[in-house]
């Protein structure tokens, strides 16, 4: 049990998140129709915020699984553990959303097997029934349940992808990179800094993102703009910030990163010279 | 020669620009240092800057160059116009770089925003626009030195360039690697020489070689045997000689051909390599079988994709109900019970396929860093991870490779993919290092084969190498570039990539350059293996499974 990043989160004030299209009309449309969602987009560009923050919306527990290649069934249904001469049943985080009426969130369900995300075709549809043969148990979904997974489109893989029949069962959400108005704004927000120098972070961001074929394997994500943003704000200069949080994170190749740090220098060091 | 590699290769110089000016300019374009005191210019695929100018000053070439790019302004049809017309080109960039800038203003540093004169801007929304004011003959400012220049000339050469490469790759053979010419003596390789004395000496050697195997001395034995190839019908040569003594040319037409990457020209080369897959010459004498004396088989056995309930685990999804009895009992009995009491559903269906790419070129004759030569190192690996793969039941191949020249290129085939294990040890103890090493022409080849005869879904190459990519016409900075490119290739078609340097004492920059981001490990004796090739091949085969879109 301990490989599974379960949480379950009720907040005090709602987290932040900016809307940048239509995507909090559907998903609570969604919601009071007990869709499933799935949220596309490459990482770092704010799906687990915005799950937190309909969360919130709806007043509903949040239960989040960090899926990897070995997650099975088990994993999120549950399973019987020994204790002392006893058996005893342990339910896994989709049952007690079940039961709950929370909403599961599956962070990256494409790396989860096969096999264990067919567990989530009859919760998925119409049925809206969780199906626990060790117990020899057919739950119905509490209202409130609401199934949401993420899955992240660029990364393109041989073996795995999304079965058919599971992505048939979902309301699809796509997500980007947000505008960059409202990108300096988050980063501003989130790290604590000025809007001047988010703006710059957002610029310089946004330039990694118009490279092409140059080694990179991942752009600069809103993400690593606010934990350099954040670095700033712990006193660091722009540039030593953007070293270690971005051009640090993005690539281990020596000719990539002395080619960012130019970047990084041109784009970040600017005022200072 | 390592030296040599470590001071070419390091891009001190405005190289290092290139990623800022690919993201300026929105395509893959390169910085290049220009003639000193000359105005920046480019060609569309790189950009001249002076490399003794201050970093503001070529900053500032780059900005305007790059946003000429971007914006269109250089584009055939438009610089068309412009050939052997200096002062409207002057006028022209005067007005349409203002206007790139402007239009490029939201991507530009916001230092060097300054640049931009809207009110000249403003003059112009579009190149046709700015190249109908510059042949006009309205009053135009020349441009600040730091716009540099256009050039026309060079722009349009490099762009039609491209477009004949296209049509008619043969063109492109140029400069270098002009003994291919076939019947040019060659100094380097022939024992006796050059000239025709050399040649008879080798072709007589050559037959006295041959003797082990195919018939009576002087008989119909043939000096070249020929196989037909599996690949595509092809015909592949075979020559006995020994590995070292590889002849260039002479055998056009046959192997496969390969491109080949250009870093300096940033471009490939098409059908530049040859390859031939040349049958392997048995030594005689007994041939032990090979094991697997590494323990690499518990470490790779990881590496497939089916399941398979496997009872008494310390963690699974069910309860194994005769351990837990057992387990009780003892508690009652007042032992200490056993813990693994659980099934565990875990991967068991073999589902890999893997080459492994040997060098055998002449560095690897060299003393390795602790005994014994660096081929005899790769080679006990090699032979470690062939086995070990074969008793888990993957399908593996190993390939050697070496190369004299682009049209020699020579893949060994040591074990193919459908062989056994049988004579492994046998065509293994037969190699003999020798040549150099074209390791991305390798590379390309040894994805091919495995592309086309792996027949699983996850595929693997794997290449055991000192790291030294150099040939004819292949020295380090240029080798090292198209073997990183080439393993590039490779797993952008979904096969994984790992580089291995066993007993070489390669420095580990050097290796980061020729592999690339590619999985790679450097130890210095086989034992060593066990512990790094778990995580590499872990590695290697995510960096196959995730790739960018």
């Amino acid at each position: 049990m301990s490989r599974i990043g379960a949480a379950s989160a009720t907040r005090a004030s709602r987290p932040y998140y900016v809307s940048v299209g239509n995507e909090e009309h559907v998903f609570k449309a969604a919601f009071r129709q007990g869709l499933s969602v799935v949220l596309k987009g490459p990482t770092g560009c704010g799906k687990t915020r915005f799950v937190e923050a309909m969360a919130y919306d709806l007043g509903r527990p949040l239960i989040t699984v960090a899926c990897h290649d070995d997650l099975t069934t088990a994993d999120l249904v549950g399973r019987f553990l020994l204790r002392g001469g006893e058996t005893e049943w342990v339910d896994g985080p989709l049952t007690r959303a079940v039961r709950e009426g929370a909403i599961c969130y599956l962070d990256e369900v494409v790396e989860a097997r096969q096999d264990t995300t067919v567990v989530l075709h009859p919760l998925a549809d119409h049925r809206r029934q969780l199906p626990i043969e060790r117990l020899g148990l057919t739950l119905d979904a509490a209202p409130g349940f609401c199934l949401v997974v993420s899955y992240n489109p660029g990364y393109q893989s041989v073996l795995k992808d999304l079965k058919d029949s599971t992505r048939q069962r979902m309301v699809a959400i796509e997500f980007g990179f947000s505008p960059a108005p409202v990108e300096e704004k988050i980063v501003a927000h989130e790290a604590g800094i000025d809007p001047d120098a988010a703006a710059a972070l957002v610029r310089f961001g946004q330039a990694i993102r118009r490279l092409d074929t140059s080694g990179l394997r991942e752009v600069a994500s809103t993400r690593v703009l606010i934990a350099a943003g954040r670095l700033i704000a712990e006193g660091l200069s722009p540039g030593e910030a953007a070293r270690a949080a971005v051009a640090g994170a993005l690539t281990d190749d020596p000719t990539v990163t002395s080619g960012l740090v130019e970047m990084i220098d041109a784009y970040l060091a600017g005022p200072s010279t | 020669m390592r030296d040599r590699v470590r001071t070419t290769v390091a891009g001190d110089g405005v190289e290092r620009l290139g990623l800022l000016a690919s993201a300026l300019s929105g395509r893959a374009v390169q910085v290049a240092p220009g003639e000193p005191g000359e105005p920046a210019w480019t060609d569309g695929r790189r950009i001249f800057v002076a490399a003794d100018g201050s970093a503001r000053e070529q900053l500032e070439a780059l900005a305007v160059q790059t946003s000429l790019l971007a914006s269109g302004s250089l584009e055939p049809d438009v610089v068309r116009k412009l050939t052997r017309r200096r002062a409207a080109a002057r006028r022209y960039l005067a007005v349409e770089g203002h206007r790139a800038l402007a239009a490029n203003e939201h991507l530009l540093p916001p230092s060097l925003r300054s640049l931009i004169d809207c009110d000249v801007a403003a003059h112009s929304d579009s190149p046709a626009a700015s190249l109908a004011a510059a042949l006009s003959r309205e009053a135009i400012a020349d441009p600040p030195d730091h716009f540099g220049a256009i050039r026309a000339r060079h722009l349009l050469a490099s762009s039609e360039h491209a477009l004949r490469r296209q049509r008619d790759p043969v063109l492109v053979e140029l400069e270098e690697d002009e003994n291919d010419a076939g019947t040019t003596a060659d100094f380097f390789s022939s024992p006796g020489g050059g000239g025709a004395f050399g040649r008879l000496l080798q072709r007589m050697l050559r037959m006295v070689r041959h003797l082990d195997g195919s018939g009576p001395p002087g008989g119909d034995a043939p000096t070249h045997r020929t196989r037909s190839g599996t690949r595509g019908g092809r015909n592949v040569a075979l020559s006995t000689r020994l590995a070292g003594i590889l002849e260039d040319g002479g055998i056009e037409g046959r192997g496969t051909k390969y491109p080949e990457w250009d870093v300096h020209r940033q471009l490939y080369r098409q059908d530049w390599c040859t390859v031939q897959e040349v049958e392997p010459r048995l030594v005689a004498g007994s041939s032990p079988s090979v094991s697997d004396p590494y323990g690499l088989r518990r470490s790779l056995a990881r590496f497939g994709t089916g399941l398979d309930a496997r009872h008494r685990q310390v963690h699974g999804d069910d309860i194994d109900i005769d351990a837990a009895v057992e387990a009780r009992v003892a508690v009652m009995a007042g032992a200490a019970p056993d813990e693994a009491v659980y099934v565990d559903s875990v991967r068991r269906r073999r589902d890999l396929a893997v080459l492994l790419l040997l060098d055998i070129s002449g560095s690897v004759a060299e003393p390795g860093a602790t005994g014994g030569t660096v081929h005899e190192h790769q080679r006990a690996a090699a032979a470690a991870l062939t086995v070990a793969l074969h008793d888990l039941g993957d399908r593996v191949a190993l390939y050697a490779f070496h190369s004299q020249g682009r049209s020699a290129v020579h893949l060994v085939p040591v074990k193919r993919f459908d062989d056994d294990l049988g004579s492994l040890a046998g065509r293994l103890r037969s190699l003999v290092p020798g040549a150099y090493s074209r390791l991305g022409a390798a590379i390309r080849h040894g994805a091919a084969v495995l592309e086309e005869r792996g027949g699983t879904s996850r595929r693997l190459l794997v290449v055991l190498s000192d790291g030294l990519a150099y040939d004819h016409g292949y020295e380090p900075v240029y080798g090292a570039a198209d073997a990183r490119r080439a393993l590039a290739e490779v797993r952008r078609r979904g096969a994984g990539c790992l580089c291995l340097s066993v007993g070489a004492g390669t420095d580990a920059e050097v290796l980061r350059r020729v592999f690339g981001s590619a999985a790679h490990a450097a130890v210095s004796r086989p034992e060593q293996l066990r512990q790094v090739i778990g995580p590499l091949f872990r590695a290697a085969l995510r960096s196959a499974e995730v790739r960018r879109r």
